[in-house]
């Protein structure tokens, strides 16, 4: 399952979350992991460029995207590979709903958009599909190799 | 909603680039969501607001009920608007206030209107809002809508249906599992995201027809599937087909082994990765089939995206664990991986050059390593030290530089878990490496000169007081436990002093400086401390003289204790400080729990003032009867299980009596009617719900006066050594005489009657005797994995992880070993471990594994090691049974 989706600006403040059958309580040391693990090997990296880590049984691919991190964080049949796959529907829907790369401000004047775009793409804890949020809801060619991946039905 | 580590609010600083939520207060946008409500609707301006709305959701901030409610239903109104970006935030805004059920109504009709819409936004969406909040009943009514859904021309909608499919399934089987056509014709879709999609419920709605899924492999394994992730579900399904089959035995060929390898040379990476692990994790793959999976994984050790170099690495650490050799043509290329600046390959690297080494470059690799520890967290530096004890005792030779090295890095920096796993693999490698023993405990004694962890420290002087003794000179290691009992708390000076006391016992010669020293520590300021001094001073004997210690010091000293800590504990309580009066047997449990929470004890024959004596009384009273004398040995007696409600007429309750071939039950009754005399009491036991068993005894108590206890006993044969269940309904068969209360005599006629007593049950728990081990892990290895039997279970969902563990103890019988039973609470995983003896006198153990998977759903992971296979299967039936 998709434990978590989690956007940060540069000093490591969160902007959008969403947490799936992470208990309240250990949400906190998530956040702290991921901003410390994003703090320790973003520095320098290229946009988009993806870096992966795992944490026990749990898996965590990141990328920074302008002035915002991504993490996206795993575990069981959503393993790195599959979450590459959904960091980079993730980020092409935010590129495309801004415009660009995104600087914090301009991540926070399409919020509503990016919200909505993120919550087309991960369907609880499972991806479901992706829909940009422009005009063209079909438009992003590669939605259907990046889309979904589904729980392993036999884990 | 979680509390965000750190507000975006909290940085007003930066005026220039300031957030558009700058000051934003719920209260003032609760207010604004009044423009809901207008006639004329703004839907740049209800966007913006939901927007807000959603901000502060996800910055932590939650709605009481009625403010959630309150908006809800202004944003119901939003429906009148035919603005599509606003529909959309509406849609995510009801699912992310989560409607009530009494709520949902209101915006149903509304839903169910887009469903139909000729936007094809709409009825993906709408699909996707109602069967998040819908409920069975609810579901019957749009049922038709999703299944024409499944096939319409839009793929988004289809997916959305399909994915609902996926989510509603967990709710409502019977209903989804309609849609079965519908989802075979999507399978078809040219649309890669809707075969997926498709593929996916089609499988979960089959999933446990073997055949159909047979079926479904061998139709789409010919080459229809266009997406990269069906075809990766594809394979997962297929692995699970060929792990159903057998082989071909006369070709020696797999089923769909040449599907997986043509696999490994499709377009995308992710199938190729998949390809390759269903490969590697084939059964008893040759190295044949291994070849190419592993050709291909080394290519992308190479790759320059660290995400194909991590899961090429992680699938090679994997198959290195099984088939170290077939890894060994990757080491070139794996040992560049050491310097890889992400960690996580660096450590998966070197752990995988640890298994795969050969003799001659253990050397090289450790020297790499060295300058690689210092910069990695303790959680790779754990599995390091772990590959670092396996590739030990595969080269004992080695173990010089091996030991050195993991007494170098018990010296550095490291929390509690890295220190333990360096601690125990010393430990491992003394006990397996008798050359390694000296320099090892060396390591050890200096280690506890400077360590912080209590538990430590008193672990490595319980080692060093059982393998210091024996060494060619024990007084070097005399000074560094003595040091202990001045340096540090009383916890560890305590067991530095049974330390001392074990080499006076064993070196005899050490004996008399063994007694200054102890003498030393009557003076101590702690209470345990000070008695076990005196305690050892008293038993080694001898006034400090050269003389050699009395073995049955050495026994008291060195023996394990064979009493189960839970019988101590209750002799203790009782007051019973004579060790030989612990009862050694764990059988007595059930009935000392029964006497402990039951305030007045009906089971009136049965329960004899102590729990030591409980077994003892049951086996006396039934070898005293001579139809029961030839069953042999008694194996267990049960808890009284009551078969009458409190304060009836005639209190009757059974102890289940288990022999190797028979079973007795003793009906303990009681007659509460002081004006009737009950007389020829017996239980008549139909046992027609237990076809294996056979009545051959029954024994009627002459007499039951008021108030006075007594029993009767039925005895059944059974299949030997089998441990058979099934259901008895009883019924108490008697002679009731009246009684006149003034003389106390009883008439002379009596009439029969009957009384309806409750059903009994017999199951597999009973044929369990709970019997402890005090060392689980020990005795778990020392079982060995001849007749281990490992499998999955769903327990389907629970009220919680706590429930599910009991249910499935009380269910085996079995008795919890090192306090696994308790659960923590808020915990999504537990591991619980069992031990006890079945029926036969075969040990038992279990390792149990849960797990929540989804909110609500235990899974169960359950491995059982026992001295006979059979007894394996038949305690992986008790719980698939159950």
């Amino acid at each position: 399952m998709i434990l978590a989706v989690l956007f940060a600006n540069s000093e490591g403040n969160i902007l959008v979350e969403r947490f799936n059958g992470v208990p309240a309580e250990e949400r906190l040391h998530w956040r702290s992991f991921l901003v410390k693990l994003g703090a320790d090997n973003l520095k320098g990296v290229k946009n988009e460029e993806l870096l992966v880590a795992s944490h026990r049984s749990v898996y965590i691919v990141y990328t920074v995207l302008g002035d915002v991190s991504v993490y996206v964080v795993g575990k069981d049949e959503y393993d790195e590979l599959a979450l590459a796959e959904v960091i980079f529907v993730i980020t092409s829907a935010v590129k495309d709903v801004c415009g660009k790369l995104p600087t914090e401000r301009l991540f926070l004047d399409k919020y509503g958009r990016i919200c909505l775009t993120l919550d087309e793409i991960i369907w609880k804890e499972t991806v479901t599909f992706c829909v940009i949020a422009n005009e063209h809801p079909f438009a992003f060619s590669s939605m259907d190799t990046a889309a979904n991946v589904l729980p392993h039905p036999f884990s | 909603m979680a509390q965000p580590l750190v507000k975006k609010d909290d940085d007003r600083d930066d005026e220039v680039d300031y957030s558009p939520f700058l000051g934003i207060e719920k209260g003032a946008v609760l207010q604004e969501a009044r423009v809901f409500n207008d006639p004329q609707l703004d839907p740049r301006r209800c966007s913006q607001v939901i927007t807000k709305l959603l901000y502060l959701l996800n910055q932590g901030e939650t709605f009481t009920k009625v403010e959630a409610t309150e908006v809800f239903f202004a944003v119901t109104k939003l429906f009148q608007s035919r603005d599509m970006g606003l529909r959309r935030m509406v849609y995510v805004i009801i699912k992310e206030l989560s409607p009530s059920a009494d709520e949902v109504i209101i915006v149903t009709s509304s839903l169910m209107k887009d469903m139909t819409s000729k936007t094809d936004m709409y009825r993906a969406n709408a699909i996707r809002v109602l069967c998040r909040i819908t409920d069975g009943t609810l579901l019957t009514q749009i049922e038709r809508y999703l299944k024409q859904a499944i096939v319409d021309k839009n793929p988004v909608v289809a997916s959305a249906a399909l994915v609902s499919g996926i989510h509603l399934l967990q709710t409502n089987p019977e209903i989804v599992k309609r849609w079965s056509n519908e989802v075979q014709e999507a399978v078809q879709s040219r649309a890669a995201l809707v075969q997926f999609h498709a593929l996916a419920l089609l499988h979960q709605i089959r999933q446990n027809d073997r055949l159909a899924v047979n079926k479904l492999v061998s139709s789409l394994t010919r080459g229809s599937v266009r997406s990269p992730l069906a075809q990766c579900l594809l394979i997962r399904y297929t692995s699970q087909v060929i792990r159903e089959s057998t082989n071909d035995t006369q070709t020696g060929d797999r089923p769909f082994y040449d599907f997986l390898e043509g696999c490994l040379r499709h377009k995308a990476e992710m199938v190729i990765f998949e390809a390759a692990r269903a490969i590697t994790e084939l059964n008893g793959v040759t190295s044949r089939e291994l070849t190419p999976a592993i050709t291909v994984l080394q290519l992308f050790l190479s790759s320059s995206k660290p995400v194909l170099r991590f899961a090429a690495v992680r699938t090679l650490n994997k198959v290195a664990m099984s088939h170290p050799t077939a890894v060994t043509n990757c080491n070139i290329d794996m040992e560049s991986l050491i310097s890889d600046q992400n960690r996580s390959i660096a450590t998966l690297a070197i752990t995988t050059l640890l298994k795969t080494g050969n003799e001659s470059s253990v050397d090289r690799l450790m020297k790499q390593i060295t300058n690689f520890m210092s910069d990695i967290a303790d959680e790779f530096k754990i599995v390091v030290v772990d590959a670092i004890r396996s590739l030990c005792l595969k080269f004992p030779l080695k173990h010089r530089s091996l030991m050195n090295f993991l007494s170098n890095i018990l010296r550095e920096e490291g929390g509690f878990e890295y220190k333990k796993a360096i601690v125990d693999s010393i430990v491992i490698l003394i006990r397996d490496i008798p050359e390694a023993k000296e320099s090892g405990l060396l390591h050890l004694c200096e280690f506890i000169e400077d360590c912080e962890f209590t538990y430590l420290s008193t672990q490595i002087l319980h080692f060093l007081g059982i393998e210091g003794p024996k060494t060619s000179d024990p007084s070097k290691y005399i000074r560094y436990i003595y040091n202990r009992v001045h340096l540090e708390n009383a916890t560890v000076r305590a067991g530095a002093v049974s330390t001392l006391a074990k080499f006076g016992a064993m070196v005899d010669g050490l004996k008399p400086r063994i007694f200054v020293l102890l003498r030393r520590c009557l003076f101590d300021n702690d209470d345990e401390v000070r008695d076990r001094a005196t305690l050892y001073l008293n038993t080694l004997g001898g006034d400090g003289a050269v003389v050699e210690t009395d073995e049955g010091v050495k026994e008291f000293l060195f023996g394990s204790l064979d009493v189960p800590l839970v019988n101590l504990e209750n002799s203790l309580k009782n007051y019973a400080f004579d060790i030989n009066s612990v009862p050694k047997d764990v059988k007595t449990q059930p009935l000392a729990e029964k006497k402990a929470t039951s305030k007045k004890p009906t089971g009136l024959g049965a329960p004899p003032p102590g729990p030591p004596s409980t077994v003892d009384a049951y086996e006396k009273l039934l070898s005293s009867i001579p139809e029961f004398a030839s069953f042999g040995k008694l194996f267990k007696s049960s808890a009284p299980v009551e078969l009458t409600e409190a304060e009836t007429e005639y209190a009757v309750n059974v102890v289940k009596h288990i022999f190797d071939g028979h079973v007795v039950f003793q009906y303990n009754c009681r007659n509460t009617i002081p004006e009737q005399l009950l007389e020829n009491v017996t239980v008549i036991v139909d046992a027609s719900e237990a076809e294996e068993f056979a009545e051959v005894d029954s024994k009627p108590l002459r007499q039951l006066p008021y108030d006075s206890p007594g029993q009767t006993f039925v005895a059944f044969e059974k299949p030997e050594g089998v441990s058979a269940v099934g259901k008895f309904s009883n019924m108490l068969r008697f002679i009731v005489k009246e009684v006149d209360p003034s003389t106390g005599e009883a008439e002379d006629d009596g009439v029969e009657d009957e009384y309806q007593l409750e059903d009994l049950e017999l199951v597999a728990a009973d044929y369990m005797l709970k019997v402890g081990v005090s060392n689980f892990r020990n005795a778990w290895e020392s079982m060995g994995v001849d007749f281990e039997h490992v499998d999955e279970y769903g327990l389907g969902p629970r009220d919680s992880l706590a429930e599910a563990v009991n249910a499935v103890i009380n269910l085996l019988g079995m008795q919890p070993c090192e306090g696994t039973e308790v659960i923590p609470p808020n915990s999504r995983s537990h591991t619980c471990l069992l031990s006890g003896v079945y029926i036969g006198n075969v040990k038992v153990l279990v390792r149990l594994q849960f797990g929540l998977d989804g909110p609500k759903d235990v899974a169960m992971k359950l491995a059982v090691r026992s001295e006979d296979g059979t007894v394996s299967d038949a305690i992986h039936e008790i719980v698939a049974s159950g």
